[in-house]
């Protein structure tokens, strides 16, 4: 079923040097590895060049550049493909003609506008947190010496996340998926020496591996309806249309799994949390912003299958598991996250409950494109899942630098107060004690003392929260308005619906729960104190993205949720920017249909005001006497110190409660895995191993001195070595054969 | 001339040394190794060249099915019809390419080792012995020069190997001499059965298919039978579970070269035999044995898989990921498509790539730890870079990473496997996860934990912890330079043995198309 026609063929423009953008970071790596190498521990190199981050920089500007050329050029209406060659090339046996065709796999570049948004996302990632990790890596011992690895690991990342958004085939996408699962491994296991961060890379890479094998599964049964994985045929209309949906739901929902792994959903979530042994650079970039969106692009890109009229109602059933998956994990990462007092804990399972909420939103899309007459909602539905997409991976990017940033400060300032305490000690020392830097119970009270750290803070949680007209609220609504939409229709999905719209309150209170535990308050120790923003590297992407959150509103009403998911919708045409504002604020706000207009209240209600009041009665407080905040930070402070004051309750039965153990114990997803995995896998595995030695290789060896017994006394003249057992064979083979001459 | 000069070469340097007293011999070992290493880098450049087009101007992706080029034949025993007729096609040339680029990696990494005189002219003699076997179309011949790479090989073991090393080299000897000579009754049997008595491999096969055109040559009963046994001594050599027990002792017992020849082209004999002669020959008996194949292909592969999974000895625990890995060629051939068989064939080259670089690794932590238990060393990212990058390389690229030369196979048989088994897929799925598991937690109890506070291994005594030396260094470079060559590029030996493997399903199983 060969021949597409799906897309258009682009021969020149930029597209042409597309490539590059991967190619570049791809070919730094062993440049980087090796000049690390070379000048290890030379003293131009870790200043001027920074171990290699001023090499990566540059390069991942670059590739910067050539993204939004590539995307200024195809932002909108346009999509396109453009050719590298072939790749694989073989025959196969067509069982109804009996007849060898010649197949092959493609290489190739493919843009449309869910490419578009990718790589924007993608590579102004890269771009920041490679700035950001020059302030991180490069100013703390423990990573002396060997940042180099660091640099390179990143770049080859970036080339995998920039590469798996580009490719033009479902192959290629899988090959940079694993690429990517590489890099997420490496960087996880960056302090090897450290046996939870060896543990928790082999636990990364096998989960994901589980969902990977089923990826592959699916991505072999679409080759086998297809005869191919380019996009360019298996989205032509005719050739969908030639498929069996039952089939085709299948292999989708395989590949389904593979996007579960990736993107750490339940039942294959257990990963995510122990990542954040990584570097906290890595954690921003991979395991918060780009790596873990793969599996919402792997979903994203099963639209065209969806939206095919022959398929029309048939892949509901995929839909809803989507939906329903992304609602468990969106309510039981929330729950998880009330508990944990680990910074970047919480922000990981923020992270989780976030791609949650975007799967729950592609579920939706899916099932509105999938049913007719309602693909006019299904488009606002794709482009809110994606718009979402967006504003998480910027929001999140950023508060994973800010905890980074949060994180080294105090590492520093308990260094420095450790030395106050006792002159002339090894500062290599601060890394052995207990202090653990990470700890929010060992902060408090940041706000005056972090501006910059604080306010991004402060804004990226409330666009994870979806507070009012910041970043993520955007598209927050429109993922709750269209589950419910869905749920209208298909009772099925009121499970989905109900989990995200209590997921919005859960947001609102262990968000405001961090920021509240970190910053407001009095610092919790002595080391909280002494705490002050110093490096200049980490605080320009903080800024940046803060401003990037802040504007969402513009590319709101620029139409994203439409342009985004429409290949049809010209970009700008409908609108101008302000019409395209007041559009969406009406919409939302004043939305005509009654039911949505209560939900949107009811949402905004519940996520801006109950779960950040009710963290704000818990964890509220006022700074230390004689200090300020900046003054938009100060009145929440105020605010909280206030509630916290009149409204404050004891919860200590609640947090010794069973419930909160199990929440503490994760709910025993990894005691359970990790039980499976080492008494049934590993002791089959032993058992397998001796019962090999003992009864197939026992039966070998038990024939092998039988014989050694007949041959002594048969022949006792021979001393038994090996000549003895060839003669045996010989004679054994003239006996065989003369046996076989008189059969025949 | 590939098969003759390192074998006379070897012959040379083995008499001549085997009359000089034990002292002079030692002294004697520099001036053989370098003598067997420039030999066999003049080998691999002639290959090379071959397959560039300075030697010859051969379309290397058009060989058909039962044509070969660089033909040669002079009449060896006329009074047999034996002949010594040599010739490369697309399923052979890989083979015997591969061959030629392992011999001198090998020699380089074991450059160091305190091995004598003989040792490294046993290895010539290995290759030239290997070579023949890919490249003999004379039944005798073929025959012939699988019996010699047994006795490099059993002496390579016997002499240079760990503790049991008498016990492995003769197990290895006599199960895969009991196979081959099963396999040799199988052969004479079938010559005495021909309507033309022939020893030309390709004269068989165009009596075959003349004869299967009308019917089954031989009879469908006498075809199943001498099935069986030609597939008994190739499925040995493999090795294929049940029969898989000799490799492990064979491989732990083994020097470092010894394995890596061992894993890298030794095992492919046996698919490269199947393919050969049961397959060209008797595609009747293929068809109605396709089931069992695949069942022996899947329980190799998941029972090794498994098996690796409960190891705690690291070479041991290759091996078997070598039985694992082995398995795909069967499934493969099961599967009757050409991807899937295209598939078997870029299996054999890329594991005889990836392997090599397993047990070089495995040699070199035998070497510099004097131990092979997982877990003795611990850190080893820290006391051991280089070692600790190859390790993880070449464990990424077994457990089938993209753009490195396994994943290629890997994709292949998995497509064909679907469109032939369905369901069953979910077994090669089962062990891509395990392949991970055994590998990853290997990595983790070696390369990486422990840290600063790591002590070095009981077994080093105190000394401090070594890394790898220069020519380790060089030799795993090596390797996974080809890795990943044959990973980003795998069109260029995957185009001929397309070829092969499209022409070899028309003209056996009569197919049209293209």
């Amino acid at each position: 079923m060969a021949g597409g026609g799906a897309i258009t063929t682009i021969d020149s423009g930029i597209i042409e040097y597309a490539i590059f953008i991967v190619l570049l970071p791809m070919l730094a790596f062993p440049i980087i590895l090796f000049l690390g190498h070379i000048f290890n521990g030379n003293q131009t190199w870790v200043k001027s060049a920074k171990e290699g981050g001023l090499i990566a920089l540059p390069i991942m500007v670059a590739s910067f550049v050539l993204s939004l050329l590539l995307i200024v050029e195809f932002i909108g209406a346009s999509q396109g493909e453009y050719s590298i060659g072939t790749w694989l090339s073989f025959g196969w046996i067509d069982a109804n003609t009996m007849e060898i065709d010649d197949m092959a796999f493609g290489v190739g570049i493919y843009i449309d506008h869910v490419t578009v948004m990718l790589l924007f996302v993608a590579s102004f990632l890269c771009m920041l947190i490679n700035i950001f990790s020059i302030g991180y890596m490069n100013t703390d011992p423990i990573n002396d010496n060997r940042n180099h690895r660091f640099y390179a690991e990143f770049v080859l990342f970036c080339s995998g996340m920039l590469g798996m958004v580009l490719a033009d085939s479902f192959l290629w996408l899988f090959i940079f998926w694993e690429l990517m699962g590489l890099c997420s491994y490496l960087l996880i296991g960056f302090y090897y020496e450290k046996p939870s961060a060896a543990y928790a890379a082999k636990k990364a890479f096998l989960t994901t591996r589980i969902g990977d094998v089923f990826l592959v599964i699916g991505l072999v049964m679409l080759w086998n309806l297809f005869g191919s994985l380019d996009y360019d045929v298996v989205f032509y209309e005719g050739n969908i249309a030639k498929v069996d949906p039952g089939e085709l739901q299948l292999a989708l929902g395989m590949m389904f799994i593979g996007a579960v792994g990736k993107s750490a959903q339940f039942p294959l979530h257990v990963w995510l949390p122990d990542a954040m042994e990584g570097p906290t650079p890595v954690s921003a970039l991979i395991h918060a912003a780009t790596m873990v969106n793969a599996g919402l692009y792997l979903v994203a890109r099963m639209f065209p299958f969806f939206a095919n009229g022959d398929m029309a109602g048939e892949l509901v059933d995929l839909a809803f598991i989507i939906a329903a998956i992304g609602g468990i994990t969106a309510v039981m990462a929330a729950a998880i996250a009330f508990v944990q007092d680990d910074l970047k804990k919480v922000l990981a399972y923020s992270t989780m409950s976030q791609l949650a909420y975007i799967f729950t939103g592609l579920g939706a899309a899916l099932w509105l494109a999938n049913t007719p007459g309602k693909e006019k909602y299904a488009i606002v539905a794709f482009g809110a899942a994606l718009f979402h997409l967006f504003n998480h991976a910027m929001a999140k990017g950023m508060l994973f630098m800010a905890s980074g940033s949060v994180i080294h400060e105090m590492h520093h300032a308990h260094h420095d107060t450790h030395h106050h305490d006792d002159h002339g000690d090894d500062h290599h020392d601060d890394h052995h004690d207990d202090f653990d830097a990470q700890s929010m119970s060992n902060m408090g009270g940041l706000a005056s003392k972090m501006p910059i750290t604080a306010t991004a803070m402060l804004v990226g949680s409330a666009s994870i929260m979806g507070l009012p007209f910041i970043g993520g609220f955007w598209s927050k609504e429109g993922i709750i308005a269209n589950a419910w939409r869905v749920a209208l229709e298909d009772p099925r999905f009121f499970f989905p619906a109900a989990c995200v719209l209590l997921g919005a309150a859960m947001t609102g209170f262990y968000m405001s729960r961090m920021w509240l535990k970190t910053f407001a308050g009095k610092p919790k120790t002595e080391v909280a104190e002494h705490v002050h923003e110093q490096t200049p590297w980490i605080p320009i992407p903080l800024v940046v993205l803060t401003f990037v959150s802040l504007s969402s509103v513009i590319l709101a009403g620029m139409m994203f949720t439409h342009w985004s998911s429409d290949t049809g919708y010209a970009f700008f045409s409908d609108k101008n920017l302000i019409d395209g504002m007041i559009y969406e604020f009406e919409h939302v706000f004043l939305n005509p249909d009654a039911f949505f207009f209560v939900l949107t209240y009811v949402a905004i209600f519940i996520g801006a005001i109950v779960g950040p009041g009710l963290a704000m009665a818990l964890y509220g407080g006022s700074l230390k006497e004689g200090e300020k905040a900046k003054p938009w930070m100060q009145p929440i402070v105020n605010l909280s110190s206030r509630v916290n004051k009149k409204r404050g309750f004891d919860n200590s039965a609640w947090a010794n409660s069973g419930l909160s153990d199990a929440l503490r114990e994760r709910l025993y997803f990894d005691k359970w895995y990790d039980a499976a995995m080492l008494k049934l896998v590993v002791g089959f595995a032993n058992i397998s191993a001796a019962f090999d030695r003992n009864v197939v290789d026992g039966t070998i060896k038990t024939i092998e001195s039988t014989s050694q017994k007949i041959s002594t006394q048969v022949r006792r003249l021979t001393t038994g070595s090996a000549r003895d057992y060839i003669m045996m064979a010989a004679l054994g083979v003239l006996v065989i054969y003369l046996l076989l001459g008189v059969m025949i | 001339m590939l098969v003759i000069v390192p074998i006379l070469a070897s012959i040379l340097l083995l008499l001549m040394t085997s009359r000089l007293n034990p002292e002079a011999r030692e002294k004697f070992g520099a001036p053989t190794r370098m003598a067997a290493f420039i030999i066999s880098l003049a080998m691999f450049g002639v290959t090379t060249m071959m397959f560039l087009g300075q030697i010859g101007d051969v379309g290397w992706n058009n060989i058909e099915f039962n044509n070969f080029e660089f033909k040669e034949s002079y009449v060896w025993i006329e009074q047999l019809g034996i002949t010594w007729t040599v010739g490369v096609d697309g399923l052979s040339f890989p083979m015997v390419w591969l061959t030629t680029l392992l011999m001198p990696i090998t020699i380089i990494a074991t450059w160091n080792e305190k091995a004598g005189a003989t040792y490294f002219p046993l290895m010539l003699m290995l290759g030239g012995a290997l070579i023949g076997v890919f490249v003999a179309l004379d039944m005798f011949m073929f025959y012939v020069f699988w019996e010699l790479t047994l006795i490099p090989m059993f002496f390579m073991i016997l002499k240079w190997g760990g503790k049991d090393r008498k016990y492995a080299a003769q197990k290895f000897f006599i199960y895969t001499f009991t196979a081959s000579v099963i396999m040799l009754l199988g052969l004479l049997t079938m010559y005495f059965l021909m309507d033309t008595q022939t020893f030309s491999m390709q004269e068989m096969v165009v009596q075959a298919s003349g004869a299967n055109a009308n019917g089954v040559w031989l009879g469908l009963e006498v075809q199943k039978v001498l099935f069986i046994m030609l597939m008994l001594g190739f499925l040995v050599k493999l090795p294929a579970a049940p029969f898989h027990t000799w490799l492990p002792d064979a491989h732990v017992q083994a020097p470092t070269g010894g394995s890596m020849m061992l894993a890298g082209v030794m095992l492919k004999m046996g698919a490269y035999g199947m393919f050969r002669l049961p397959i060209s020959l008797f595609p009747h008996a293929l068809e109605t044995f396709q089931y069992a194949i695949m069942m022996i292909g899947l329980v190799s592969l998941v029972w090794g898989a498994i098996v690796c999974l409960g190891q705690t000895n690291l070479k041991k625990m290759v091996a078997y990921s070598s039985v694992s890995h082995m398995g795909v060629i069967l499934l493969g051939i099961a599967s009757m498509q050409p991807l899937g068989w295209a598939a078997a064939l870029f299996m054999m080259f890329a594991h005889g790539i990836i392997s090599p670089m397993l047990f070089a690794v495995c040699g070199a932590f035998k070497h510099h730890y004097h131990s092979m238990e997982i877990g003795a060393m611990r850190g080893m990212a820290k006391h051991s870079p280089w070692l600790a990058t190859s390790m993880m390389f070449g464990w990424m690229a077994s457990l089938g990473l993209p753009l490195l030369a396994g994943f290629v196979a890997e994709l292949m048989l998995m497509i064909a496997y679907w469109d032939a088994y369905g369901w069953l897929i979910i077994f090669p799925g089962l062990v891509l996860a395990i392949t991970a598991a055994y590998y990853l937690w290997s990595m983790q109890r070696t390369i990486f934990e422990g840290g600063e506070a790591t002590q070095p291994p009981e077994s080093l005594h105190g000394d401090p912890v070594p890394d790898i030396d220069n020519s380790e260094k060089v030799a795993m470079l090596l390797l996974a330079a080809f890795t990943i060559l044959f990973g980003v590029m795998p069109w260029i030996f995957l185009d001929m043995m397309d070829m092969w493997t499209q022409s070899a399903m028309k003209f056996l199983f009569r197919l049209g198309g293209v």
